[in-house]
């Protein structure tokens, strides 16, 4: 296996860049880290994302990373799917497109045509929307949605910038919602009062099997542990929750587990959901990749989303949430 | 399967050696040569006849995802960066008529250079055109329309242009020999960049193999599956080999089976899915 895995050109081995980015300072931040990557111009960033027919299974194995500036629409409505944790005007933006990490379940998988990373490098474009519409309106915003920006911060900075654009901003409640071990990243930052940073956390057979190249669930909670310390709002995600063989022995243990290692006084709120996912998206996945216990699980059908039947996502819903409630009180604990 | 595309004779011939093709005839204008794993056509020159000849390989063989296709040929360098006899992968090929770009998926390592391929209509001599005309890195008559039209049956890392640059776009004619010469005397390397693209798909573990597939739509068509049921059925299958090496011995006993209406369809295929779940 290791064998033939050598085989595969190493990480962002080809760097592409869009015509008018290549001045942008984040821009060159970014390149400056791959000495070693041929860069290619590119006219549009779809040129490349965009590509008929590409396999982004094999892409993978070697992700490229494309650096671009973001035009049109920048934010966007949350979607009915996503927890709004009681907060109107809830939207989310995307100042990177797909992960570094490959979770079996990623509903990316079934967005994207290409595994490849975009960067948008035209945060002032971003800051201006966002300013423009907390003039009019108090705003939630969640700002590692199609990615986990925290996890690309030693690529390129994208987190700190916008924790520095949010803080003080009254009308602006922002998450970053992360898998990453990587808090050090941002750890010389001030904690900023409207800015949550929320860590999903499951299972350690889960993250084993199916949350591939994401850190371990001990590495994640050390962080939690260091950000609680050092003053920061933080959130628990337990999104997607899964159904397994042996699944509420494996919930109790891990709820179990984090509360042992964290304080709960400590955490702003709980979220718990289980897997669901836009029919689109699945009917991609399950035609594009390997025979997969979660993909091709036989899930339910409500409103063009997948999840599981309501029986099995009552349970799996109720369980985490009482297993919740031994440490936290129950309006900290929202379900979708 | 390998499916090779040159524009000349002299480019093809080496690769006709290297890889003991034979002459295929087949109801066509373009050569073709085939062996166990490679089958070569020779498309003549530009871009238009390297698109036809690509397309017409693909379709007529019935090329699959698994499967590549490579532009092996010939290439004038703009500069001295590239020398005389360096194989170069490219990794953008521009149609310079209409500026646009294609791009192929490098993901496998190879031992190559790379570099950025113009395709022109007309063959190309440095001293005629103004300066900084040319984008690319090397130019040729056959990339862009090569991609374009392979870019129709196959994805982007299963296509590649191979330019072994041959001259610095001077108008000094380069006799075959010498070309020959150059594309042989590459051969080895892009030999073991086709087993590296090769062995990308042996990594991944596949779906249905074609005799489960066989399996399901014997099993539609005796239980008398709508649509939908004969897709949750394949769907099912899919869950069962995410943890099992193979469908389980039981279904195969449903292939016996014969239903006589829709009602008795749906009750063995309850029972179909119990198997599988
Ligand atoms: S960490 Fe999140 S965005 Fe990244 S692969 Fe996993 S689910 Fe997808």
């Amino acid at each position: 296996m290791s064998a033939l895995k050598s085989c595969f050109a190493r990480g962002f081995s080809h760097i592409y860049v869009e015509e008018g980015v290549e001045e942008n300072p984040l821009a060159q931040e970014i390149l400056s880290k791959f000495p070693k990557a041929f860069k290619v111009r590119i006219k549009h960033y779809k040129d490349v994302f965009c590509r008929p027919r590409q396999n982004f299974l094999v892409q993978e194995s070697s992700r490229k990373l494309i650096i671009a500036a973001k035009r049109g629409e920048l934010l966007y409505p949350g979607p009915d799917v996503c927890q709004d944790f009681g907060n109107e005007n809830f939207y989310y933006t995307s100042p990177a497109l797909n992960c570094i990490y490959s979770c079996e379940y990623c509903y990316l998988k079934g967005m994207h045509p290409s595994a490849n990373l975009v960067i948008f490098v035209n945060l002032e474009d971003f800051f201006k929307k966002v300013e423009d519409l907390i003039k009019q309106k108090p705003v939630y915003l969640s700002i590692s949605y199609e990615t986990d920006l925290l996890a690309l911060e030693n690529i390129a900075p994208l987190s700190a910038a916008w924790i520095e654009f949010a803080r003080g901003k009254e009308n602006l409640k922002m998450e970053i919602r992360t898998k990453s071990a990587n808090y050090p990243a941002i750890r010389h930052l001030k904690p900023a009062d409207n800015v949550i940073l929320a860590w999903t956390l499951s299972p350690a057979e889960v993250i084993k099997k199916y949350e591939k190249n994401a850190p371990p669930l001990e590495l994640r909670l050390r962080q939690i542990k260091k950000a609680l310390g050092d003053g920061w709002k933080v959130r628990l995600c337990f999104d997607p929750v899964l159904y397994f063989e042996g699944w509420e022995k494996a919930y109790e243990d891990l709820i179990g587990r984090i509360f042992s290692e964290i304080p709960a006084c400590g955490i702003n709120d709980a979220s718990v959901g289980a897997f669901r996912i836009p029919r689109e998206y699945l009917k991609r996945m399950r035609k594009n990749f390997p025979p997969s216990e979660i993909i091709h699980y036989p899930y339910a059908e409500r409103g063009g989303v997948y999840t599981y039947d309501e029986k099995l996502k009552g349970e799996l819903l109720g369980k985490v949430r009482s297993l919740l409630k031994e440490h936290l009180p129950e309006e900290k604990i929202f379900l979708t | 399967m390998f499916y090779i595309v040159t524009a000349y004779h002299a480019e093809a011939r080496p690769v006709i050696e290297y890889f003991n093709l034979k002459k295929v005839v087949k109801n066509s204008r373009f050569q073709i040569f085939a062996g166990s794993d490679v089958v070569l056509i020779e498309s003549g020159p530009g871009i238009v006849a390297s698109a036809c000849a690509a397309s017409f390989l693909l379709s007529e063989f019935k090329a699959e995802d698994k499967d590549a296709i490579l532009n092996i040929g010939i290439a004038g360098a703009k500069n001295a960066d590239l020398k005389i006899g360096d194989a170069v992968l490219c990794h953008k090929i521009i149609y310079h008529d209409t500026g646009r770009a294609f791009y192929p998926d490098i993901l496998v390592k190879h031992a190559m250079k790379e570099g950025v391929l113009e395709t022109f209509d007309f063959p190309v001599a440095k001293e005629d055109l103004p300066e900084n005309s040319i984008e690319g890195d090397m130019v040729d008559m056959e990339g862009a329309g090569f991609f374009e039209a392979a870019s129709f049956f196959m994805p982007p890392h299963k296509i590649h242009c191979i330019k072994v640059v041959s001259d610095y776009l001077e108008k000094v004619p380069v006799e075959p020999a010498f070309v020959s010469r150059l594309i042989g005397d590459n051969l080895s390397l892009i030999r073991d960049f086709m087993l590296s693209l090769e062995s990308v798909d042996s990594f991944f573990p596949r779906g249905l193999s074609r005799e489960d597939r066989e399996v399901i739509e014997k099993l539609a068509e005796n239980l008398k599956l709508s649509f939908t049921m004969a897709h949750q059925l394949k769907n099912l299958a899919l869950f069962y080999l995410s943890s099992h090496e193979r469908l389980p011995e039981e279904l195969f006993d449903f292939l016996n089976v014969r239903v006589n209406s829709k009602r008795e369809g749906k009750n063995c295929f309850e029972r179909v899915k119990k198997l599988l779940c």
